[in-house]
């Protein structure tokens, strides 16, 4: 049969980012899937060498859109490595807690997206209503949505009053009720488990080739979460679940996002009934000593690295920075192959890509 | 895994080099490796430890050398550190066992200059096709040649 070379993007409806596909297709067979990246690329990495230590906090949080708290979070906990300061037990746990909600509402606003491209509109609009509810909390106590700019070198820059503690907890309650209802969405809801069974499996020994990591892995049965095996912030103080299937399709993928919603929630509770008293961070010197550090944080969509190099000056000699995407982005092509065109949406959403993030 | 039989087996891979591993906060185990090494050395951490995960490679330009980390993970973090000339800086492509490695290696190729002996693939990942200023994170390039 004829082979004909789709062009897809780098500007399409699938995805609000740029990134560019070349699908060669047997009528409607996906036989190769090729990409181009780098539309977005920003040279982070280059400019952070030209910055101060505080200044780069701000610079890094705009690797990421969707998650921007865990790249403060890994940098911060780097550096402070380097400058061997202990964060107080409060600041942990506030930047714990942030790193929770900011899965929570990630996870939410993946499930919309996915759910828009199977043409499923209804749980686009719910889950995106009532991811609101995670961002008002985050708001509430940072006074950013988005962009929170709670880490800082040696802590946290928020100290919440016992009212809005209170506040926090009653809108988590509100949160559970709805991300229950989702739950049962996507257990039961036949529409949902036709577009995603089946559909772009990847299996653990694929996984394991590409590296890939995250809800993706653990889809396929990987079980590895980074807040459990090499716990950084608070997480040894806290109870939770890793989340794993083994089918590596986009259907345990949503699977393992939404149980992973209801373990965030159970977290941030801890966090809220268990906040210590005292303060929120310690004063950081604004020269670091010499040294090398190798960061790890688990990101909503994965394993997040940071590799920080100081020279002993204000400003770091090198930040190396992989974002999860990338291994995704590996991996996405092998899933692309031998499959339906009209899937190639679905196994894409299901990924969870940031693609500025991927291309810093 | 035990360092000393891991750094044990690596001695047994290459019997030409004796292999010191120092640490690197926050849990990194670093492994100084020769270049010409770095297949054999990968392969003993695949099949002997199951070392598997290859979290990223860092590129980066020590001034007289070029310097390639490439951070593992297995329980704690472990980095094969590889140092290159500057003026000749090649190393072998991993991607035969590590397929996840293509995406790494490209972005080291084409920001530092360093090239992958047997990449099937070495275009540029995040910079454009025609990009003329050289590699962009040696400490010599300067950012406004790319406005000239």
């Amino acid at each position: 049969m004829t082979r004909v070379t789709i062009p897809v993007g780098p500007q399409h409806p699938l995805l609000k980012e740029p990134l560019s596909f070349r699908l060669t297709a047997e009528g409607e067979r996906v036989m190769e899937a090729a990409l181009r990246m780098g539309y977005v690329h920003r040279g982070i990495e280059r400019l952070s060498e030209e910055r101060n230590y505080v200044q780069n906090l701000y610079l890094l949080e705009r690797v990421c859109g969707i998650c921007s708290h865990v790249h403060t979070t890994t940098y911060c906990q780097g550096v402070e490595a380097l400058l061997e300061l202990d964060v107080p037990p409060r600041g942990l746990m506030l930047r714990t807690l942030l790193c929770e909600l900011e899965r929570i509402h990630s996870h939410m606003l993946w499930l919309g997206v996915l759910a828009e491209n199977i043409g499923f509109s209804t749980i686009f609009m719910y889950s995106w209503r009532d991811r609101e509810i995670a961002l008002d909390i985050m708001e509430d106590l940072s006074g950013g949505r988005i962009a929170h700019a709670v880490n800082t070198i040696g802590g946290v820059r928020i100290d919440p009053e016992p009212e809005q503690i209170r506040a926090a907890r009653h809108r988590l309650n509100a949160l559970e009720d709805q991300v229950d209802d989702l739950v049962d969405v996507v257990k039961y809801e036949g529409t949902l488990k036709v577009r995603t069974q089946g559909v772009g499996g990847a299996s653990l020994e694929q996984v394991r080739r590409h590296c890939a990591v995250g809800p993706v892995a653990r889809a396929a049965g990987l079980d590895r979460d980074l807040r459990r095996d090499a716990p950084y912030a608070a997480y040894d103080r806290l109870f939770f679940n890793v989340i794993t299937a083994s089918d590596g399709d986009v259907w345990a993928a949503t699977w393992v996002r939404v149980l992973e919603v209801l373990e965030s929630l159970s977290m941030c509770r801890q966090i809220l009934d268990d906040l210590p008293e005292g303060e929120v961070s310690t004063r950081a010197p604004r020269r670091v000593p010499e040294g090398e550090v190798v960061s790890r944080a688990e990101a909503p969509r994965g394993e997040v690295v940071y590799y920080i190099r100081s020279d002993g000056s204000d400003k770091p000699a090198r930040i190396k920075i992989r974002t999860p995407t990338l291994p995704a982005l590996s991996l996405v092509r092998e899933q692309l192959r031998d499959i339906n065109i009209a899937d190639v949406p679905v196994v894409i959403s299901g990924i969870d890509l940031c693609i500025a993030c991927a291309d810093r | 895994m035990e360092l000393k039989n891991l750094l044990a087996a690596l001695e047994d891979a290459c019997p030409d080099h004796s292999f010191e591993a120092h640490a690197m906060p926050v849990d990194e185990t670093v492994i100084e490796i020769p270049a010409a090494c770095l297949e054999k050395v990968v392969d003993v951490l695949r099949s002997t430890f199951s070392i598997y995960h290859l979290s990223t490679i860092t590129g980066q330009d020590r001034g007289t050398e070029l310097n390639l980390l490439y951070h593992f993970w297995h329980e704690r973090g472990i980095t094969l550190q590889v140092t290159l000339p500057r003026d000749d800086a090649r190393v072998s492509t991993l991607t035969g066992a590590i397929p996840g490695a293509d995406f790494y290696e490209r972005e080291v190729g084409e920001m530092l200059g360093v090239t992958f002996e047997g990449h099937p693939g070495p275009e540029h990942l995040l910079l454009p096709e025609d990009w003329k200023t050289g590699p962009p994170l040696l400490k010599e390039h300067a950012a406004d040649e790319e406005e000239a």
